[in-house]
């Protein structure tokens, strides 16, 4: 009989970048290392439990973005063009390296994993949601929703319009790409304000995840802290908080897995590393040295001194890691088993990108922990929060308080200096957006258009990425500009309907341009 | 599933200061991250959230030249935002009517007066401007148009007014925000009757929450971690990280073998089939280590009659 449940949350999100306008887009990378390195490791870690019948439960999250590009043919066909240069690259690097038998076997590994994304990808026909969709059907993966753009609610409080769409436009989307309505989401950053479970409940979600001082310093004071959910007072929407310690075990850059120095390097590429004639092929059109995704050496210690990485330490780190992992967690539940008198749910929730891309064993660690944890031992279970709500439907009613998982935990990240001046345009535009959708009633043709087409734009403004990436302060353009140009283009776009004077040939422009939620309405945003 | 509860509220042993000096501050600018700070977990989710949005290292000269963004939108609006539990933050603008009526309602007064912000401890009232529990005012410079606000109030509700304070101490509101609450900085004082916890038994569970073991005292760890943590640790991009190793030098050698031999035959180079170029010439490119390279080419004829081998030494030392 288990003594505990742990769910495990993996969250899945990318900003909305696609530029059909350029030939060659840097940041669309962010997608094609994404798929590459996470995405498509975590599907064949899926495929392989399935195949040897082990019956796990994960949650994940599967951003509304993330699932738009994608679904997109256009990014589709560009990711092709990427793993295909990526395998020729591992070709001639094994070439290159056949008189260094220890960079060679690893470049044999990179071509051997190039080729496997590459399979993966066509056999799902390019479209990776297949995957995650067939895993869920099979009730092994629970996958979750997020806002639509990823946008942080709380600085969105004061205008709940905003909240509102993003959450209807997110669940929408997720119907008609999954076949069902979702049962949870992950709240952009975890970003939780008190009310807002009413917007998720209307859109009949039944859970989300927060951070562990949501429910810590919720009132009244939690019988059961962040073991067990609390309903939200008033909605009976539940709230699961996410148990630190476990997220230190993974996360932390002192004692986390993740640094173990048998792991992979991640700031050693070759991209960086080779000669620039020979890599210039492989790296920005405009000459600009970026990572390629091969990748030599491993962390070997703290100095800058690297030695060549060695497959099989790795994983043999990652087993033991994963054994560990499981047995903290064991312990866990038996105390707080006798502790709390009921089953406790340690909810550990982890940026999906945090497991290949970042932490190269990730995926594989995450397999180990999974078979372990089904078939060595029985004190712990894995669960999801709707089966375990399912099994354990009294729970305690409390307002969770105001909080995220980001920097010090509240809104700091994505209210500060370098950022704090988007709020004055992103809630004037909620502000506009309410006011159009109120205002017009059984429109058609080319106002309608317009006006769905204001919604994209100002949610496409509000990505939590944009004033992170400012927060952050290095390489700031690229987020300055896509929140100017989608706040530019609702403007304009509120001008010309107010005014009747609908330019079509620059709708059509922008509508190519940003072309997410094809079926969005502009009636969601009141 | 609902039912009647009993809540009881358990009254704070904190004594609430009433009488709090005005508080002046604009926050600074966010610090720079840099790699060597105090690392937490949150720190670690940036730099692995960071690194999802890698950047070459020079960035594109994109100069699209697109317009500005309005300055203004023509309203009068005040706007309050939390930004933790301590800090607020508000933005506003004044359409330029207003700001002229008041001109001509106070003629000198108006040029005599100072920008204030009255910030209004709203807690559980409907604010009607009077009744606030107390409040406190910042001067401002006339024009500031956001401002953060240390109301070092968790757990309280609060409203800010723009206005004016005239010569003879009369505050006149010029812009009123909306309210917001700020949350807790610590567990809740109200418990539950039906799901009641012993203080020392919820302490536990309140560290275990944070991490922090069975036995640590309630959030020290977590407090110290949200006060005293300054910065971001291991921000940096990939680019970045390099560049701050300081200064370094990198040799490594590679060779080329090229050659060419008629466009049908076989080439192997240390025995392994090679692929010629249409025109019979081939290039080859190895990452050279240290020692000695031996490195037979042999080219057959494509009707196997003829056989040409060149053997290449390549001896390389480093020191």
């Amino acid at each position: 009989m288990p003594k505990g449940y742990l769910c495990l949350v993996l969250h899945g999100h990318l900003p909305y970048v696609r530029h059909p306008e350029h030939e060659d887009f840097l940041e669309e990378d962010w997608l094609y290392e994404a798929i590459t390195e996470t995405y498509v490791p975590l599907i064949l870690v899926y495929e392989r439990l399935i195949a040897d019948r082990i019956d796990f439960r994960v949650t994940m999250t599967l951003s509304p973005t993330l699932i738009s590009m994608l679904s997109d043919t256009l990014l589709q066909e560009r990711y092709l063009k990427h793993i295909n240069r990526l395998i020729e690259l591992a070709h001639k690097e094994i070439e290159r390296t056949r008189w260094q038998p220890e960079f060679h076997n690893l470049a044999l590994m990179y071509l051997s994993e190039f080729t496997k994304a590459r399979d993966t990808f066509l056999r799902y026909n390019r479209n990776l949601v297949n995957a995650f969709k067939n895993f869920q059907d099979l009730g092994k993966l629970e996958i979750i929703t997020c806002g639509a753009t990823h946008g942080y609610f709380p600085l969105m409080d004061t205008y709940k319009e905003s909240v509102r769409a993003q959450v209807k436009v997110a669940v929408g989307h997720y119907e008609s790409v999954f076949g069902r309505k979702p049962r949870g989401i992950w709240l952009p950053e975890c970003g939780y304000h008190p009310g807002h479970d009413a917007i998720l409940k209307e859109a009949g979600l039944r859970y989300f995840f927060s951070d562990a001082h949501a429910i810590l310093h919720g009132s009244p004071r939690p019988k059961y802290g962040v073991f067990a959910p609390v309903y939200c007072k008033g909605t009976q929407v539940a709230c699961f908080a996410r148990d630190l310690e476990s997220s230190k075990q993974v996360w932390s850059s002192i004692e986390g897995y993740p640094g173990d120095y048998n792991y992979r390097e991640f700031y050693r590429d070759i991209g960086f590393d080779l000669e620039y004639d020979y890599i210039k092929p492989y790296i920005h059109p405009d000459g600009v040295r970026i990572n390629t995704g091969i990748k030599y050496y491993r962390i070997t210690g703290s100095g800058n001194r690297k030695e060549p990485y060695v497959p099989h330490w790795a994983q043999d780190r990652a087993s033991q890691q994963a054994g560990n992992f499981m047995f903290n967690r064991q312990k866990q539940v038996e105390y707080l088993y006798d502790f709390m008198g009921r089953k406790p749910i340690i909810v550990s929730p982890y940026d999906a990108e945090l497991f290949g891309h970042w932490w190269y064993e990730g995926p594989l660690w995450l397999e180990f922990l999974i078979r372990k944890i089904v078939c060595d031992q029985d004190e712990l279970s894995l669960t999801t929060a709707a089966q375990y709500l399912e099994e354990n439907p009294r729970n305690q009613v409390i307002t969770p308080s105001m909080s995220s998982w980001g920097w010090k935990g509240y809104s700091e990240m994505w209210l500060q200096g370098p950022n704090d001046w988007i709020y004055r345009h992103l809630h004037a535009a909620s502000e506009r957006m309410t006011e159009l959708a109120r205002s017009y009633n059984s429109v058609n043709g080319l106002t309608k258009r317009a006006l769905n087409q204001a919604l994209r734009e100002l949610l496409l403004a509000q990505s939590s990425d944009w004033a992170f990436i400012m927060g952050t302060g290095t390489h700031t353009e690229y987020a300055l500009r896509r929140t100017k140009d989608h706040l530019l283009r609702f403007n304009r776009l509120y001008e010309e309907i107010k005014s009747n004077s609908i330019n079509q040939d620059w709708l059509s422009d922008i509508e190519y341009k940003d072309n997410i939620f094809p079926g969005i309405d502009y009636k969601t945003h009141q | 599933m609902v039912r009647a509860k009993k809540i009881k509220k358990v009254v704070s042993k904190k004594p609430i200061s009433r009488k709090r000096q005005p508080r002046i501050k604009k926050i600074k600018t966010a610090p720079k991250p840099q790699a060597k700070q105090a690392a937490g977990i949150r720190a670690q989710e940036i730099a692995v959230e960071t690194a999802k949005f890698s950047q070459p290292e020079i960035s594109r000269i994109v100069k699209t030249f697109s317009p500005e963004l309005p300055s203004q939108y023509e309203q009068d609006r005040m706007v309050l935002l939390v930004r933790d539990p301590w800090w607020l933050y508000t933005y506003w603008e004044l359409k330029q009517g207003t700001v002229e009526k008041l001109k001509s309602e106070l003629k000198d007064e108006f040029y005599k007066a100072k920008r204030i912000l009255r910030v209004y401890d709203v807690t559980d009232i409907i604010f009607n401007g009077l009744n606030a529990h107390r409040f406190f005012d910042i001067e401002i410079h006339e024009f500031a148009n956001n401002w953060y606000i240390d109301a070092a109030g968790p757990g309280k509700s609060w409203c800010v007014d723009l206005g004016l304070r005239l010569s003879n101490g009369k505050f006149v509101t010029i812009l009123r925000s909306n309210v917001v609450q700020t949350p807790l900085d610590g567990p809740s004082w109200i418990t539950d009757e039906e799901w009641m916890i012993p203080d020392d038994m919820f302490a536990r569970l309140y560290g275990m929450g944070f991490g922090q073991g069975k036995s640590s005292p309630i959030g020290k760890a977590w407090r110290e971690r949200m006060v005293s943590s300054s910065g971001v640790a291991s921000m940096a991009s990939p680019v970045k990280k390099a560049q701050e190793r300081g200064f370094w030098l990198k040799v490594d050698c590679e060779l080329i073998v090229y050659g060419a031999t008629l466009s049908d035959a076989k080439v192997t180079v240390q025995g392994k089939p090679i692929a010629l170029r249409p025109d019979g010439t081939f290039t080859l490119r190895f990452s050279l280590p240290d020692g000695k390279q031996v490195i037979p080419v042999k080219a057959v004829s494509g009707d196997k009659a003829d056989e040409r081998t060149i053997t290449p030494i390549v001896n390389r030392g480093t020191k």
